[in-house]
């Protein structure tokens, strides 16, 4: 026998005061990246602080220009909270210079691929990055 | 000090209609049976569950009150999929420390509770959930399948060699009643399945599982006060590497296999693990982790784990006997258990009594490799007698 229990909804409130620029540079087109003033160390995504010399003082830089697919996968199965998703959905990581990126690539793409990225928002209004093959 | 294993249990895998409590309870119990001690023996309990699924939110206390542990421990670990040997550790740490004789390590899961697309989004945060799975709904067949595409493109690895991973597994679980899904697949049935996150098909993935394991272990005076027999703990070794997919430097491997490997290779004392090495129980929740962990483990060179498996190098009669009892594959893959569940395998290869899924001993020396996430947590044990 099974009997259902209590309903439990965990929907968080997640602080991103400190890394507020990444999320604001989405709704411009941009994606930043951080740079350790101190020991140069370079973060994708943002950090505040730098895991490796412990300095909080970080330099945001754009990252741009032309990618490289490393990595990709096309879901063919929705987790919980992408009900809206219509249709199979390609995630990928691109390498731009020293910074990887992750974005929904909206060109069928493979590894090796040359591709730009740029920002927009879904239809839940989450802003992410995307990919276009070059 | 030397630490020893005397007592092994494990529940079939599959969907069951029992609480996380009576399920830990299952193995426990046949762990004091196989080990001929009573409850009252064991000085310290260890309980392994990520329970990011359960409705028992924090299961410790009710897992250890009703196997009748209250007041010794619990301790409660989580290392994601790598749990059951966070638990090991633990427990061997116990007694190695000279707090306990006697511990008990406890690996439980229980998956099926919630819907599948609950779940998947579950297995989804096992990544930096800001950056990844709040953004872009990855999975955790996702993030395998992303190694896989890299494994493919760099090496050639074909989908028909990651199928050949999950037919000698399900041959293997088809003569274990423990398994989730003891029956035999195909090539062709498992080449021609869909795709769950391409490049990985149906057949490339675990199921959802539940189960539960447990070994007791104990120190060497004690085991020899007791007169007991026991399969030795000789090599430990562990890892980790970064949350986020973005900051590793490479996805055609698991970088916490290979330094988990290299440490308790060094402390076993092996040098080649082909030659001293007779059975592995690897992590192959998708078929592109064992082949990977072929070639992280050093059992071949990095890229030629596609070509290890199509030339049977890792079934019964080859260089190493690898997922004898099936595997994460097709045996299950319940988060907590399946380290213990790899160590119940590999004692019950040591002791010669695996039955039809016996592999040859010429060493009498087992491995085990078992991975949080995606290689997000390493473990690497070996075991000998």
């Amino acid at each position: 026998m099974i009997i259902e229990g209590r309903e439990l909804v965990f929907k968080h409130n997640i602080p991103v005061t400190r890394v507020e620029k990444y999320w604001k540079g989405l709704e411009e087109g941009k994606i930043y990246g951080t740079v350790c003033k101190s020991c140069g160390a370079k973060y994708s995504p943002p950090q505040a602080d730098c895991s490796l010399c412990y300095s909080d003082d970080m330099e945001w830089v754009e990252i741009g220009g032309e990618g490289e697919v490393e990595c990709m996968t096309e879901q063919h199965s929705f987790p919980a909270g992408f009900e809206f998703l219509k249709e199979s959905y390609i995630i990928a990581v691109a390498r731009f210079g020293d910074f990887k990126v992750v974005g929904w690539a909206k060109d069928k793409i493979s590894v090796g691929d040359k591709v730009v990225a740029e920002t927009g928002k879904d239809e839940t209004g989450v802003w992410k990055v995307y990919f276009r093959k070059v | 000090m030397r630490v020893g294993i005397i007592g092994v249990g494990c529940t079939k895998f599959g969907v069951h209609e029992k609480t996380i409590q009576e399920l830990a309870f299952d193995a426990v119990k046949e762990a004091i049976e196989d080990a001929d001690i009573s409850r009252e023996d064991i000085d310290m309990s260890v309980v392994g569950t990520s329970n990011t699924r359960g409705y028992e939110l924090m299961p410790a206390v009710p897992i250890n009150e009703y196997c009748g542990f209250a007041g010794k421990g619990p301790i409660r670990v989580e290392a994601a999929c790598a749990t059951g040997s966070a638990a090991l550790y633990t427990a061997y740490s116990s007694i190695v420390s000279g707090m306990a004789d006697i511990a008990v390590a406890i690996g439980v899961e229980k998956m099926t509770e919630l819907n599948t697309p609950t779940s998947l989004a579950v297995g989804g945060r096992s990544g930096s959930y800001l950056w990844e799975f709040h953004q872009y709904g990855t999975t955790f067949p996702g993030y395998y399948a992303m190694h896989a595409s890299a494994h493919m493109a760099k090496y050639g690895t074909t989908s028909e060699q990651l199928a050949m991973v999950a037919v000698k597994n399900h041959r293997n679980a088809a003569k274990n009643p423990k398994a989730h899904f003891p029956k035999e697949i195909t090539l062709e049935k498992a080449v021609s399945s869909r795709y769950v996150a391409y490049p990985l098909k149906l057949f490339d993935c675990c199921p959802i599982s539940d189960g539960a394991s447990a070994a007791i272990l104990a120190s060497e005076k004690k085991i020899k006060e007791l007169g007991k027999e026991a399969v030795w703990i000789e090599g430990i070794g562990y890892s980790s590497d970064t949350a986020n997919v973005t900051k590793r430097s490479d996805y055609a491997g698991l970088k916490a296999t290979v330094e988990a490997s290299k440490m308790a290779y060094k402390m076993a004392g092996i040098e080649n693990p082909l030659k001293s090495l007779d059975v592995a129980c690897l992590h192959d929740c998708f078929t592109i982790a064992e082949i990977m962990a072929y070639e992280d483990l050093g059992f071949c060179r990095k890229g030629e784990g596609g070509k290890f498996v199509e030339e049977g190098r890792s079934d019964f009669g080859g260089d190493i006997t690898v997922n004898t009892f099936g595997g994460l594959k097709a045996k299950g893959h319940p988060l907590g258990a399946t380290g213990l569940a790899m160590i119940y395998e590999a004692v019950k290869q040591l002791r010669e009594e695996a039955g039809d899924l016996q592999a040859d001993l010429e060493n009498y020396k087992a491995l085990t490799h078992n991975i949080g996430g995606t290689g997000h947590f390493g473990w690497v044990f070996v075991l000998g007698v």
